[in-house]
């Protein structure tokens, strides 16, 4: 196994495409003596990176950058790599979160070179004579290192009640029949089902940062918006006039770092304008274009 | 420390604590079989003498405060304000007049009113500078509007009126240049 590995990181150095077909050869093992003779050693690319650290721990200690040098040659692409390899061999007390490694569970969101991102889904700028700053997600309280404090972002979640709600729950009973949805109410919740909750728009909203404790921020409100504008969905009265107070939704002012810093590439901001255009009356969510409750009559 | 904890209002949390109810309660009632095997029962001794693996650390609790009202009307009232000072601003300069510099003066100083509101709120917020500050940043813009729409309002009664008067301005020119060099050479 360790032969194996070895010959990937050959691999790598040498180049992708050479490399597929010498992976296909692998499986049969005849090309290993052969390969590691013609490995070239380049010379290593270092780069710096500049971490946010602060522990805790240690009572009275200031949070301060350190730097740290990977050779970008025995490293993986993305900053997440770039994380765990420091973590791994150089620094075991760099605390980061970090999950899937494929930009789907929002774990590693973190500020990366100024922006909000996923580490996982983030290549290393290649420009070694800059080094790479990493911070946790702006405007919230630092757990440690790179870890922020999510509390509150989740409680907003959950005051939304991000479930289906409907009238007659007592006739439809739950589990019995499925719920009735045409394609086109359904494509109306394309772009936003998608949210992982990672928190980088709402971190990188000033009206957030400014009154994060009376207004939802942008994940939250598209989430709302996606139950609101659910065709199942029967509660949308309720649901619009909890958010009709001057704050919840109201700060939002369009700035429009959310979508511009959401690394699923949605539209926060065009959520919350629907949901302004429902407020005033400006727009009315459609009649479910099928019989939600058919299957259960 | 002590202050960032203060700050946030902060509940602690007990890791070690939390992974004895974390661990012992799920394991109660989801084995199926009726004991804990001897080995984890070990294993959760074993994690409540380490000292090292003991380790508080701090969680905000969540903030959220509560927000009364109904904003819908004012931001409806906004909208439109903005929508109509398109049409205002042009046409009380097309066509200066008394009604149209009216129209203008109440829709820009509504127009702003309501910009620099939604600044003070943004920024003076009673969390940051106390109860007080806000009121009175509230209170004093209430007076520049109202001061600002009198002042407008006495210049289309008693002078030539807001558009003239910054037709006026654009007319002016600065002595030594242009045209109001050319009148001078001429005579």
């Amino acid at each position: 196994m360790a032969l194996v590995n070895e010959a990937r990181i050959a691999l790598n150095r040498i180049g992708v495409i050479s490399g597929r077909q010498q992976l296909r050869s692998l499986a049969t093992g005849k090309y290993l003596a052969q390969q590691v003779e013609t490995v070239e050693i380049k010379e290593p690319q270092i780069k710096t990176f500049q971490i946010y650290r602060w522990n805790p721990d240690n009572a009275g200690e200031k949070p301060y950058m350190q730097t740290y040098e990977v050779n970008l040659r025995e490293c993986g692409p993305m900053v997440l790599d770039a994380l765990i390899k420091i973590k791994n061999e150089v620094d075991p007390t760099l605390t980061f979160r970090r999950s899937c490694r494929e930009g789907i569970c929002g774990s590693c969101a973190m500020n990366i070179g100024g922006t909000n991102t996923l580490a996982c889904i983030s290549k290393i700028d290649t420009n070694l004579s800059k080094p790479l700053k990493v911070y946790p997600l702006p405007h919230m309280y630092v757990v440690r290192d790179l870890v922020p404090d999510l509390n509150n972002f989740y409680e907003q979640y959950r005051s939304i009640q991000p479930w289906l709600q409907r009238k007659n729950e007592v006739a439809e009973s739950k589990g019995k029949a499925q719920y009735l949805q045409s394609v086109e109410d359904r494509s109306k919740l394309d772009g936003l089902y998608e949210c992982i909750l990672c928190a980088c728009c709402s971190t990188s909203c000033p009206s957030y940062w400014w009154n994060g404790d009376k207004y939802l921020g942008p994940a939250v409100l598209m989430q709302a918006y996606r139950w609101i504008i659910d065709s199942r969905d029967e509660n949308t009265t309720e649901r619009l006039s909890k958010l009709k107070d001057p704050f919840s939704v109201y700060r939002c002012h369009t700035i429009m770092n959310c979508t511009r810093t959401c690394p699923k590439n949605l539209n926060p901001g065009r959520a919350i304008a629907e949901i302004k255009k429902l407020l005033s009356g400006m727009a009315s969510k459609p009649a479910p274009k099928l019989d939600t409750a058919a299957l259960h009559k | 420390m002590a202050l960032s904890v203060m700050l946030r209002n902060a509940g602690k949390l007990n890791v070690v604590g939390l992974g004895k109810t974390a661990l012992s309660l799920p394991m109660k009632t989801l084995t199926t079989k009726s004991t804990l095997s001897a080995e984890s029962l070990k294993t959760l001794t074993k994690l409540n003498n380490a000292q090292c693996l003991s380790r508080t650390f701090s969680l905000s609790s969540p903030k959220m405060s509560a927000a009364k009202g109904n904003h819908t009307p004012l931001w409806t009232a906004e909208r439109l304000i903005s929508l109509s000072l398109l049409g205002v601003v042009p046409a009380a300069f097309i066509y200066p007049s008394q009604t149209l510099d009216a129209l203008l003066a109440v829709s820009v100083v509504l127009h702003s009113h309501w910009g620099v509101e939604a600044i003070i709120t943004d920024y003076a917020r009673p969390q940051v500078v106390g109860p007080l500050l806000p009121k009175v940043a509230h209170g004093a813009l209430i007076l520049l509007s109202i001061a600002t729409l009198g002042g407008l309002f006495y210049i289309i009664q008693n002078d030539v009126g807001i558009a003239n008067s910054i037709k006026q301005i654009w007319k002016i020119k600065a002595a030594g240049s242009g045209s109001a060099v050319e009148e001078a050479s001429s005579k």
